[in-house]
């Protein structure tokens, strides 16, 4: 068994060792966007056996794979009208149910020959897949029955000798953020289910689609009123993502207007502006903008920790770019996420996520 | 003479002068070019105006003493406030934690020097800072109101009426992104970096100022004085989807032209419009963009149609954001003796308006 750590070995180091390792038919431990998973080769027979060995995994059980969106096509088919389900949840924590075309080991696929896919909002399996160029199991690294681990510690502990013995490489990125395994989504019949719920509920992701700056505000507004709707003392984070002309600060207006603001402007030049509001339970609106934040260093002086106030309610533009504060924000706000999309020139989409 | 502290964006500035006449003036960023740094401003966080504020009041103090010939004591400071009669600073509009950065060094030092306070909003600054005049007092322009304001910034595009010292009316303003910024986010969409007007700028004359790309010339059609510049980003966006990569690059300088030609053609046609409706033919145009040659000449073809007249900031370093605009506004204040009355009261008001 070798062991790689993600803070010794470079991002190259450990993607080409773990390709090594599944060329060869071996298992191997990766971290991923939920809790550590066990990668093994799905085309390979033998590889795919020692899996399920592993996990003590009654046959004919299903057992899911990382895909990429060029692999997707080729390993499960999608209909016209599911692709854009597919493309409102990937990426990110889902698994989804779909029919096998049978590019994997059968030995994966359910008794009715379906599949499950993950593409996770996760860098190194996907690069991973990418230079791999073929789906990856994505089970969780725990016996079958047991719950999985988010510390390739606490994995070996409950592990007998024999089952390490399987163990071909381990990639080590400490302790996972507590993160549940993935919602499971079954979508090979038209009515949706889901069949395992993980942290993140498919009916708080919604999509939107705007044809004007009247609509956009719509859709802000509406969003604004079912948060205000619920009682929490936290305050508030909108982080809206998306590229420029994407309709971001229209849709902060939009917010404002429904709080009684109608002067606000982008706030692109000195990165925040703030707004007395006085209704609704809130005293201020804060609009930020991270579009010239070129260095981590500046949130330093930003001050956001000190605008986390449960009367508070902060909008960011260029979320993409709010990194660094992620992890404070999660920790002491309720985060909406918003992708702001072209879809034409009169027509904006915006993706949800309470 | 009136020390002045401006830190509502990314610039740390303190200046000192007496009347308009700017005796000393001094950035953060250009005693960095000067001093440690042989040329290179280090990518440190822009916005860190905390630490950097004592250096800044120091080098401005320096440069009056060295001016006046006046010996230092212990600091520069100490000697300089014996000549200085008050202190301003801009408390509006701004990024709040670096207003506070400016207010608070300001409030110390009214406090300890026991000075008058004056409270500064940044763009009437940049309004006054048409006003400038050097050391010797050149350029000895004329003040005569009722003037047209325009200001263009990165931050801000708004037009003002000024019937008299210090009395604002504003006519129209941005509803969304300032002029700078489109120019900035226009460079950005070309592949350029930011800041990009300056890009912009250099490539639009290489072709002549052309426009053969006719993108529209946003809220044209409105009857009020507003301006809207994300309609116009939106645009270019589009423009370049249509088109390839190859054929982007040998039009870039088209492109950039056309972008530039659409935003300034919407500040003339705003401010000939609001020529017509007060009938006020002398301009002040300032901010950040007016560093561009071709506006200016855009702007004087305007005034010369209406046999009026145009003031630019007379100097460089005057269209972007510097302190001593800020203190020719408080010497027209200190005359009719508008100090803040509770000092420690000032606070920052970042989305503060002309009144």
């Amino acid at each position: 068994m070798k062991r790689l750590s993600t803070r010794s070995s470079s991002k190259k180091e450990i993607l080409t060792k773990t390709i090594e390792t599944l060329k060869s038919g071996g298992l191997v431990i990766f971290p991923s966007d939920t809790v550590y998973g066990l990668l093994v080769d799905a085309a390979n027979q033998k590889a795919v056996e020692k899996l399920i060995e592993f996990k003590s995994r009654p046959k004919g059980k299903a057992i899911s794979v990382f895909v990429d969106w060029s692999l997707l096509d080729k390993t499960v088919s999608v209909d016209k009208n599911m692709l854009q389900r597919v493309k409102d949840l990937f990426p990110g924590p889902f698994t989804i149910i779909l029919p096998s075309k049978d590019a994997v080991n059968k030995l994966l696929e359910s008794e009715d020959r379906n599949l499950g896919v993950r593409i996770p909002d996760f860098q190194l399996i996907n690069d991973l897949v990418a230079e791999f160029k073929k789906p990856i199991t994505a089970t969780s690294a725990n016996l079958s029955g047991r719950s999985p681990h988010h510390s390739v510690k606490a994995l070996l502990n409950s592990l007998s000798g024999k089952k390490k013995a399987l163990i071909d490489l381990i990639v080590d990125a400490g302790t996972l953020p507590r993160r549940k395994p993935s919602t499971v989504v079954d979508m090979t019949k038209p009515k949706i289910k889901i069949l395992r719920k993980g942290d993140m509920e498919l009916k708080n992701k919604s999509v939107h689609v705007s044809n004007s700056e009247k609509e956009t505000k719509k859709i802000a507004q509406d969003l604004l009123k079912q948060i205000l709707s619920k009682k929490d003392s936290k305050p508030k984070a909108l982080i809206i993502k998306g590229t420029l002309g994407a309709g971001k600060t229209v849709f902060v207006k939009g917010i404002g207007e429904h709080l009684g603001i109608t002067n606000i402007i982008s706030p692109t030049y000195v990165i925040e502006y703030e707004y007395k509001v006085n209704k609704f339970g809130l005293k201020s609106l804060i609009h930020f903008d991270l579009y010239t934040i070129s260095d981590p260093e500046e949130f330093k002086y930003l001050g956001i920790e000190k605008y986390l106030r449960s009367s508070n309610l902060l909008c960011f533009e260029w979320g993409e770019r709010a990194g660094e504060v992620l992890p404070l924000l999660q920790d002491k706000s309720r985060i909406v996420m918003i992708t702001a999309e072209h879809v034409d020139e009169k027509s904006r989409k915006f993706t949800i996520e309470l | 003479m009136i020390l002045s502290i401006d830190t509502s964006a990314d610039e740390t500035a303190v200046a000192i002068t007496e009347g308009r006449n700017i005796v000393s003036n001094a950035l953060y960023s250009q005693i960095l070019l000067h001093k440690q740094w042989g040329g290179i401003v280090p990518s440190l966080a822009k916005r860190a105006h905390q630490e950097r504020i004592d250096l800044v009041v120091e080098e401005a103090c320096e440069k009056l003493l060295s001016h006046k010939k006046i010996k230092k004591n212990k600091t520069a400071l100490e000697a300089a406030m014996k000549t200085v009669d008050a202190v301003a600073v801009t408390y509006g509009p701004g990024l709040a934690v670096a207003l506070e950065v400016g207010i608070d060094k300001a409030k110390e030092l009214a406090k300890k020097y026991k000075k008058p306070l004056i409270g500064v909003n940044h763009l009437e600054g940049h309004i006054y800072s048409c006003f400038a005049q050097n050391r010797s007092g050149n350029p000895k322009t004329k003040i005569e109101f009722p003037y047209l304001a325009l200001i263009v910034s990165g931050g801000h595009t708004e037009l003002v009426y000024l019937k008299d010292h210090l009395t604002y009316e504003i006519l129209g303003e941005t509803l969304d992104d300032a002029a700078g910024e489109a120019l900035d986010k226009a460079a950005k969409l070309l592949g350029f970096g930011y800041p990009g007007g300056p890009v912009i700028e250099r490539l639009a004359s290489s072709v002549k100022n052309k426009d053969s790309h006719g993108l529209p010339r946003p809220m044209k059609k409105s009857d009020n004085l507003d301006f809207s510049f994300s309609g116009l980003k939106t645009a270019l966006y589009y423009l370049l989807q249509k088109m390839e990569k190859k054929e982007i690059n040998k039009q870039v300088k088209h492109l950039a032209s056309s972008f530039q030609e659409a935003v300034f053609e919407s500040l003339l046609i705003k401010t000939e419009k609001a020529i017509k409706k007060t009938g006020v033919k002398r301009l002040l145009v300032g901010g950040g963009v007016v560093a561009n040659k071709h506006l200016r000449n855009y702007m004087r073809a305007l005034v010369k149609k209406y046999d009026g007249e145009v003031l630019f900031p007379p100097y460089q370093y005057l269209s972007g954001d510097n302190a001593a605009m800020i203190g020719i506004v408080a010497h027209y204040k200190f005359e009719k003796k508008q100090f803040v009355k509770k000092p420690e009261t000032l606070d920052r008001v970042p989305r503060l308006r002309l009144e």
